[in-house]
């Protein structure tokens, strides 16, 4: 994504809209820019998600670089004329670059928009802002998931914007995601049950394939648990024995394993498997503490969109 | 919490015994030479008895030494023999420290008869299960008289041997625990009231199970974050096994009362297992091995089944 970009995405579960709203703040802030997520209800999600994924976030929310907008606001811009919204963030755009940053990023919650509750629909506000985002140094991401969009909501909003982020192939449930981050690296956000534990091994099986299959892979199979919530007992049984079953030259390595799955690990064997390496979580200090009070930050970000307060709750 | 891991290798077994006795002299009489014996062979001896029983003994014997106190049933695992026998395999388990064999000698109080006695043959068949695998030798004494004909009958049933005449005899009225509980099964625990929250649920809606304990017991305010995910993990296991083992669908109840959480599981299946979870499973087996973290993890966990089905009444304080 380049500035000037007004791109949108169709996430088919909640998982997979924290994992790409992370993933565009995490740029936004990695390219000095200036981020805003309109919020409604996401945000404390996408932050959790972003600490999941290691990005320092206590620094950016207290010098504003990223700004969480408050959602009676971001619903306000919706009972707001097109034309005034544009301005607003025209508005905006200068000034984050008067700011010294390299541009504005925007995305967010929008599905109250989807209501029309002013009889503008949200197809009018998106040329719009496409409008304003051409030719500035701004980059748009829309996103329309299938939990808060009608089938013909997304089908509409697919026609009017000119790119569409694709996604990684993955395993998607709704409740569990599964994505191969590498040859032999892949990720799993969510929670496995009895309903999607068959997922695992499969997974385990053609990552192990892949890793003997090419010379120059690693011989460590490694799954990234940071974003994983809950684990059943026979799914980490299934990890416990799907490691004791690989060769004798390859390792299954499990990182950022939150405490209560590291539990749950220890309780099906893990600790005797000694073919599985267990990594827990750890908080780093520039974690973002767990209530951002006014305090956390230097100036509540007074501007055309209110002021942004700080996020109460980030998890 | 401590959850024990499961691999151990023994070859011992339990060895379960039952003594009768007329009155307290007689008891003690009998206890002292299987007390004295094993002190002398130096294995530590641990008692279940009560204080009277346990004075005349310290008495007989000159002093405590050498002689462990187990823990007493609470009110809350009252009424369930699964859970005691369970609880009582999780202390002995620690005790033996997988080797180290343990002479235990315990004694009938009527104060768990409930109101048939029926509690003393699900505990006693238990027993065999759960502590199966343990270098134990539990010697039960019961009243040759006691109130209920049931506890006579089912001590008769579940132990295979019989202390006779000081000696250790074969009892050829031993039955295996699963035909012992088919002819006598685990009571129903008392009726509560219309539960907080109630669900019916299939194996796709296991998070709507979890989310909904979640959400009750972090609504109660008494649990710690860690005791909140452990309880969430322990229910989720059980209304796994349900929908798993059981029909494709079946209901939960939950309770939040003074104790914590209260929770039922009910299915319309038909348990292979009569009492599960209660043995840990062997390291290699997929199965079987949540509702025995399970049964660690709560303070009670009660499984009895009708013709309805099978039930699972589970108790996780705070």
């Amino acid at each position: 994504m380049t500035p000037g970009d007004h791109v949108c995405a169709f996430p088919v579960s909640d998982e997979q809209l924290w994992e790409i709203s992370a993933e565009f703040v995490a740029a936004g802030l990695a390219r000095n820019e200036q981020v805003y997520y309109f919020d409604d209800g996401t945000a404390s999600s996408v932050l959790g998600r972003l600490a999941d994924d290691r990005v320092p976030l206590a620094q950016p929310l207290r010098t504003g670089q990223l700004a969480i907008v408050p959602s009676d606001v971001t619903r306000q811009v919706f009972r707001t004329p097109v034309a005034a919204v544009q301005q607003m963030f025209a508005e905006r755009i200068e000034a984050s670059v008067a700011e010294g940053y390299a541009g504005l990023r925007i995305t967010g919650q929008m599905s109250y928009g989807a209501a029309r509750p002013v009889g503008i629909g949200l197809t009018e506000y998106d040329a719009g802002l496409d409008a304003v985002v051409r030719g500035r140094p701004a980059i748009a991401l829309c996103l329309y998931d299938r939990r808060r969009y009608t089938d013909a909501q997304i089908e509409e909003m697919r026609d009017v914007h000119r790119d569409e982020l694709s996604a990684p192939s993955a395993y998607d449930d709704g409740l569990l995601r599964i994505t191969r981050t590498g040859l032999t690296t892949a990720r799993m956000a969510g929670e496995v049950d009895h309903s999607n534990r068959p997922m695992i091994t499969r997974l385990l099986e053609t990552t192990l394939d892949d890793a003997l299959r090419s010379h120059s892979a690693s011989t460590d199979i490694e799954l990234n648990l940071a974003s994983l919530r809950f684990m059943d007992v026979a799914g980490a049984v299934s990890l416990v024995h799907a490691a004791e079953a690989f060769p004798s030259t390859h390792r299954l390595v499990l990182t950022g394993v939150r405490p209560r799955i590291v539990r749950v690990l220890d309780r099906c064997g893990a600790p005797f498997a000694a073919q599985l390496s267990v990594r827990e979580f750890e908080p780093e200090r520039d974690r973002l503490p767990l209530v951002i009070t006014a305090d956390t930050r230097d100036d509540v970000l007074v501007d055309a969109f209110g002021s942004t307060e700080p996020l109460r709750e980030a998890r | 919490m401590r959850v024990e891991t499961t691999r151990v290798a023994t070859p011992v077994r339990l060895r379960h015994a039952v003594g009768f006795h007329s009155s307290t002299d007689d008891l003690v009489g009998q206890m002292v030479p299987l007390v004295t014996a094993a002190l002398d062979r130096g294995e530590p001896v641990a008692l279940a008895v009560g204080p009277t029983t346990e004075r005349a003994l310290h008495d007989a014997l000159g002093g405590s030494a050498g002689l462990i106190g187990l823990s007493e049933p609470d009110t809350v695992t009252r009424g369930s023999g699964q859970t005691m026998a369970a609880r009582r395999a999780r202390e002995l388990r620690e005790l033996t420290a997988g080797a180290v064999p343990v002479t235990v000698v315990s004694e009938h109080n009527s104060r768990l008869d409930g109101f048939d006695g029926r509690y003393w043959t699900e505990w006693d068949a238990a027993v065999n299960v759960a502590m199966g695998e343990l270098p134990v030798s539990l010697i039960c004494f019961y009243p040759e008289l006691p109130l209920h004909l049931e506890i006579l009958d089912g001590a008769r049933r579940n132990h295979p041997l019989v202390l006779a005449g000081g000696e250790l005899r074969h009892n050829p009225e031993h039955r295996c625990p699963r035909d012992v509980l088919r002819s006598t099964p685990a009571a129903a625990p008392m009726l509560l009231g219309p539960p907080d929250r109630a669900l019916t649920y299939t194996a796709w809606q296991l998070h709507e199970v979890r989310r909904a304990v979640e959400h009750l017991v972090t609504e109660a305010g008494s649990f710690e974050e860690s005791r909140i995910e452990d309880i969430v993990l322990a229910v989720n296991e059980v209304a796994t096994n349900a929908v798993e083992h059981g029909t494709s669908e079946a209901q939960i109840a939950l309770w939040i009362c003074e104790e914590g959480l209260v929770c039922e599981v009910h299915d319309g299946g038909d348990l292979t297992e009569p009492l599960p979870g209660l043995c840990a499973p062997h390291p290699s087996d997929p199965r079987g091995r949540g509702v025995w973290i399970a049964r660690q993890l709560c303070d009670v966990l009660h499984v009895w089944r009708n013709a309805d089905g099978t039930h699972v009444r589970m108790h996780a304080a705070s």
